[in-house]
Order: structure tokens, then C-alpha cells, then sequence
């Protein structure tokens, strides 16, 4: 019981860094960004070739591939979102494509196979009977200040708010003198960053390899889904119930059905509350 | 006839059944081999572009209808021994079953929640197949051994290009009569769909219907061809992937956009073997589509017509 709260916490918490890009891009900018599983991936990789082929600290490697990961965002708003600004699907394709496309550049860069990422930081503790991981409580950590740091700058900050006014309203938010181009390329840039830590960590819990990206990016969709546009509480939130969902159905049913209740979820809360369960009225 | 047809219509389709038919006189056997997956992803283009290009319910789950015809088809064979021409039949009504599980949530979402909810489909029947009764579904391996239709390049070829052909133009019939038209109008407006007096839902039904019957002969014949099928293989985004950029390439909304998306794509990759023989193709392979697509979102299709306009027109200023 014991065990299934502590690993249920820690991958609630993974979760939850890496859908919170994610809801970012798609409470702000309004489009889904289906490359986000491959920012993920490139991420990991990233830290992969400085951290551990050119044998710079971790720490190095982490920021390294965040400043890149916002790069990455900053370019794909650039030269593929905002060209195709009016067409919401258009831009899910291209998206689509583009995560192929970076896929297929990893295997080149890389090769096939998986690629077992060093721990950020080695070590384990034991809690009762349930091993943990040193990597995967950083991770955690990690994963609970960059929310509520970033739930704060939301709050708190000019710049936060203004985006919150652009998700909420983009007409509105132009009236009152806020510059959306200005706040989208802030939020692709954020997104980057954030999607680039998660990656690094989430590579560090599994393993790299070219196809990864599908996963997080799955997990990314439901909880933006289930929890709704605009609420960082409810990405929060609704990490835990996906988290913990599967640490139960792996502990107590089968391993092979941990994805299964995720999807069955995303259906169910879709047809039933499109707007999800933390989200605004509206649709 | 009302179906606006005209003699060149014939004519183009005559010649171009023609140089199909023709084609194992004068291309070699792993040329063939190529185009029989180029028939056969015209046909999932084709079925995707029914759904998707057509109605504007962009489908990120595709291989989930035609994994059900496909695994359908191949459990009925090799499990319970029952003969081809009634699994196929089978498979087809089973994968249009599943077109119905797919269009409940499209009652009450659309755009982007309901491409969200199909990737969802396809990604629960994918770790579904690999759990639930692995003694008949294989589990993770999948199934090989399965019955083969036809033996030999030139058959396959045969067989393949008939059922593309056939898929291709009944659609293409299909979609120049009036319910064609309002399939199209829900993709602009479903308010005036039914504000003309028609009924979406419906519309949208049959949409879904007859998309989950091409997926589904396809991938039941598809699987006859192969012998084989594995999950990872079928269930995988770089699949959906292919199906639709084949027919953006081509052009949606059209039925020879596919087709040709499809051609095109395939020997591309193809033709890109010698240089990158292993996935790193889809680098080329995607950047090509992704330019393409920013360049002209509506495909080559459209691209050629326009062009064709203009040489028409600058015609009659002569």
C-alpha cells in the first residue's frame, strides 16, 4: 500500500512536468502541438550527446537542453505555426509531420537503437519496503517547484497574466494593449523549456530511443483533456488520477493494462465533458 | 446522367486502368512489389479522405479500422479455419462496427477533441490486442502464417491495383452525387447542413460507414497479402502518419489526390533506399511533405489544376 503512494506520487509528479507544457501551448495559443512528444525525445537526446558523449556535468546537460528545447519552440512558432495561424488542423498536421521528421533525424544522428540514459543523480533510498530512486524523487521535486513557480508567474507577473488574458480572450487581450505575437512566442518558449526538463527526466526513467516520444506525448493529451484549457490545478490534479491509475492497475491488475484505463479515460471524459473536469465553459 | 460526367471522364479513366493493366509487361518484380503497397495505401488514403477530407473529422486513428478488418480477417483464418471468402465479408462488417464505436464521440466532438479521441482509439485497441486473448490475437508478436490470395508479383499486382480501382472509382462516383456535396458542406457548416434540411448525424454516419468499409477491405486484403501482422507494426503513428500525408500530398477531397499521393510517397521512399536504407528516410521523406504542405495545404492535385486553369485561360487570350 505503502508503495503504490510513494511510486504512485513520483509518477504523478512526471506526469504532471511533462503535461504542463503542454496545457501551456494549448490554453494560449490554442493549437495542439503534437511535436511536443518530440521535444521530449530531442531533449533527452540532447542531454544525452553533452552530458554523457562529451562528459559535461548533468547540470550543464539539464539547462543545456532546456535553453535548446526553447529554441526548438521559438522556431516551430516561427516557421510553422504562425503561417498557418487561422487553421487549427492544419496545424496538428504539421505538427504531426514535423515529429516524424524529427524522429527520423534522430535515427540519423544516433542510430536505432535504445540508449540507456545515466541517472541525474545515482543513488537510491528506501522508504518502508519501496525503493526509490534518487533520479526519479529529483525529478519529482523538480517537477512541484517548476509548477508552482510557474502557477506564481501566471498570478503574479505582467507578462503571466497577459498570458492568461490571451488564453482567455485573444480579441479582448489586443484591445487592452496586449501584444499576443509577443506573448505566443513567450509561451512556445516557455513550452520548450519546460517540455526539454521533462524530457531529460522522463528519458532518465525509461530509456532513450527514437519512438519514445509517443508515449509522453499520449499522456500530455489526456491530461490537458481530462483536466481542461487553462488550469494548471487541474493538470496538477488530473496527473495524480492518471499517476496513480496506473500504478494501481500495474500493482493490482496486470501490467500489460497500464495504459488501457488512460485512454478509456480520455474517451469517456470527451464525450461526456468535452471541457474537461477543471476546464472554463466554453467550446 | 446528373452525375455531371464527360467523355473525357471515361477517357481518363479507360487510359488510366489501361497503363495499369499494362504495367507487369514492362516494370520489374520489385517495382511490382512496390506498387502493390502504393495500391494498397491509396486505399487507406482513399477511406481516410472519405472521413476526414471530406466531413473535416480528422481521423488520427485510421490503423484502428483497418487493424480491425486486418486482425478480423486474420484470426478467422488461422484460428478457426474458416474459409477466405467468408472472413473477408466478416472483417468488412467488423471494421464497420467499429466505424460505429468511432462515431459515437463524434455526436458530441469535433475538430481537434475528436482527432484527439481517435488517437485515444487507436492506441487502446493497440495495448487491447496485446492483452485480451493473446492466444488468438498473438499478443505483442502478432501472426504470421496467415493465408496469401495470391502467389507471385504480377497476381499481387493484379489483385491489388483491381480492388484500388474499384474502391477509387465507385468513391469517386459516390462523391459527385449529391450526398458527396453534403458530405463536404459538414466540413463548411454543419448549422446550414441541417439548416437545409438534412440530417447531419446521418451524414455523418454514412461518412464513418463507408470510410470503415474501405479500411476495412483493405486491411483485410492487405493482411492477406503480407501473411502476416504485428501490432507495432499496424498501430503505429508513423502509419497514420504515411496515410495522411499521402493524401494531403495528393490533395483531399479528391479522389485521384490520394491515389497519386500515394504513387508519389511510395516510390519516393522507395527511390530514397540506395542513399538512406533505414527509417532516417522519413527525414526527406517528411521534410518534403512538410514543405509541400505550408507551400499548398490543398496538394499537388490542386497545384496541377490551377496550373492547368491558367494555361487554359492564357489559351483564350490568344
Amino acid at each position: 500500500m505503502l508503495e503504490i503512494i510513494i511510486q504512485g506520487v513520483l509518477l504523478s509528479g512526471l506526469y504532471a512536468l511533462i503535461a504542463v507544457g503542454f496545457t501551456l501551448i494549448f490554453s494560449v495559443g490554442r493549437v495542439l502541438n503534437l511535436a511536443y512528444g518530440a521535444y521530449i525525445m530531442v531533449a533527452g537526446y540532447i542531454y544525452f550527446y553533452f552530458s554523457q558523449l562529451l562528459g559535461l556535468p548533468p547540470i550543464a546537460g539539464l539547462l543545456l537542453a532546456g535553453i535548446l528545447g526553447a529554441c526548438m519552440g521559438l522556431l516551430k512558432y516561427n516557421l510553422i505555426v504562425k503561417p498557418l495561424k487561422a487553421d487549427h488542423i492544419a496545424v496538428e498536421i504539421s505538427t504531426l509531420i514535423l515529429a516524424v521528421v524529427l524522429q527520423s533525424a534522430v535515427i540519423l544522428c544516433f542510430g536505432n537503437s535504445a540508449k540507456i540514459l545515466l541517472p541525474i543523480i545515482p543513488g537510491v533510498i528506501h522508504i518502508g519496503n519501496a525503493t526509490v530512486t534518487y533520479n526519479v524523487l529529483v525529478a519529482t521535486i523538480a517537477s512541484w517547484l517548476i509548477l508552482i513557480g510557474l502557477y506564481l508567474f501566471i498570478k503574479r507577473t505582467h507578462v503571466g497574466r497577459a498570458m492568461m488574458a490571451v488564453s482567455m480572450d485573444t480579441k479582448g487581450a489586443s484591445i487592452s494593449g496586449v501584444d499576443i505575437d509577443k506573448i505566443n512566442m513567450i509561451t512556445w518558449g516557455i513550452s520548450g523549456f519546460l517540455g526539454a526538463i521533462a524530457g531529460v527526466f522522463f528519458a532518465s526513467y525509461t530509456q532513450l530511443s527514437p519512438t519514445m516520444w509517443v508515449a509522453p506525448l499520449i499522456i500530455a493529451i489526456a491530461i490537458v483533456i481530462v483536466g481542461g484549457i487553462g488550469s494548471i490545478i487541474g493538470t496538477l490534479v488530473v496527473a495524480h488520477i492518471i499517476g496513480f491509475m496506473e500504478i494501481i492497475s500495474v500493482a493490482l491488475i496486470s501490467p500489460q493494462l497500464r495504459g488501457v484505463f488512460t485512454m478509456l479515460l480520455i474517451i469517456l471524459v470527451l464525450v461526456i465533458r468535452p471541457k474537461g473536469l477543471f476546464g472554463r465553459e466554453e467550446l | 446522367m446528373g452525375l455531371g460526367l464527360r467523355w473525357y471522364h471515361f477517357a481518363l479513366w479507360a487510359g488510366f486502368i489501361l497503363v495499369m493493366a499494362l504495367m507487369p509487361e514492362f516494370v520489374s518484380k520489385g517495382t511490382l512489389r512496390t506498387m502493390i503497397f502504393a495500391n494498397f495505401l491509396a486505399i487507406f488514403a482513399i477511406s481516410w479522405d472519405v472521413l476526414s477530407g471530406r466531413t473535416g473529422y480528422i481521423s488520427f486513428g485510421h490503423p484502428f479500422l483497418i487493424g480491425i478488418g486486418a486482425y478480423t480477417t486474420a484470426i478467422l483464418t488461422k484460428r478457426f479455419d474458416v474459409p477466405v471468402e467468408y472472413a473477408i465479408p466478416a472483417a468488412i462488417a467488423m471494421t464497420m462496427v467499429g466505424g460505429t464505436i468511432m462515431f459515437l464521440p463524434a455526436l458530441r466532438i469535433k475538430g481537434s477533441y475528436f482527432a484527439l479521441v481517435s488517437l485515444a482509439f487507436m492506441e487502446l485497441i493497440y495495448q487491447l490486442v496485446q492483452v485480451i486473448r493473446p492466444d488468438l490475437t498473438g499478443g505483442t508478436r502478432g501472426m504470421s502464417g496467415i493465408v496469401t490470395l495470391t502467389r507471385g508479383a504480377a497476381n499481387g499486382y493484379y489483385l491489388s491495383f483491381s480492388l484500388m480501382i474499384i474502391v477509387a472509382l465507385s468513391m469517386w462516383l459516390l462523391m459527385r452525387t449529391r450526398l458527396g456535396t453534403a458530405l463536404s458542406a459538414i466540413a463548411m457548416n454543419e448549422e446550414s447542413v441541417k439548416g437545409s434540411g438534412l440530417s447531419p448525424t446521418k451524414l455523418k454516419l454514412f461518412a464513418f460507414m463507408t470510410s470503415a468499409f474501405v479500411a476495412g477491405l483493405g486491411g483485410a486484403f492487405y493482411v492477406h497479402y503480407l501473411g502476416s501482422i504485428a501490432p507495432r507494426a499496424l498501430f503505429d503513428i508513423n502509419f497514420v502518419f504515411t496515410i495522411i500525408v499521402a493524401t494531403l500530398i495528393g490533395g483531399a477531397s479528391t479522389i485521384v489526390g490520394p491515389m497519386f499521393g500515394a504513387f508519389f510517397l511510395t516510390f519516393l521512399l522507395e527511390y530514397l533506399r540506395p542513399f538512406l536504407p533505414g527509417a532516417e528516410r522519413y527525414l526527406i521523406y517528411g521534410a518534403i511533405a512538410l514543405l509541400l504542405y505550408m507551400y499548398q495545404p490543398k496538394g499537388l492535385y490542386h497545384i496541377f489544376m490551377s496550373q492547368l486553369d491558367r494555361f487554359k485561360k492564357s489559351g483564350d487570350d490568344d
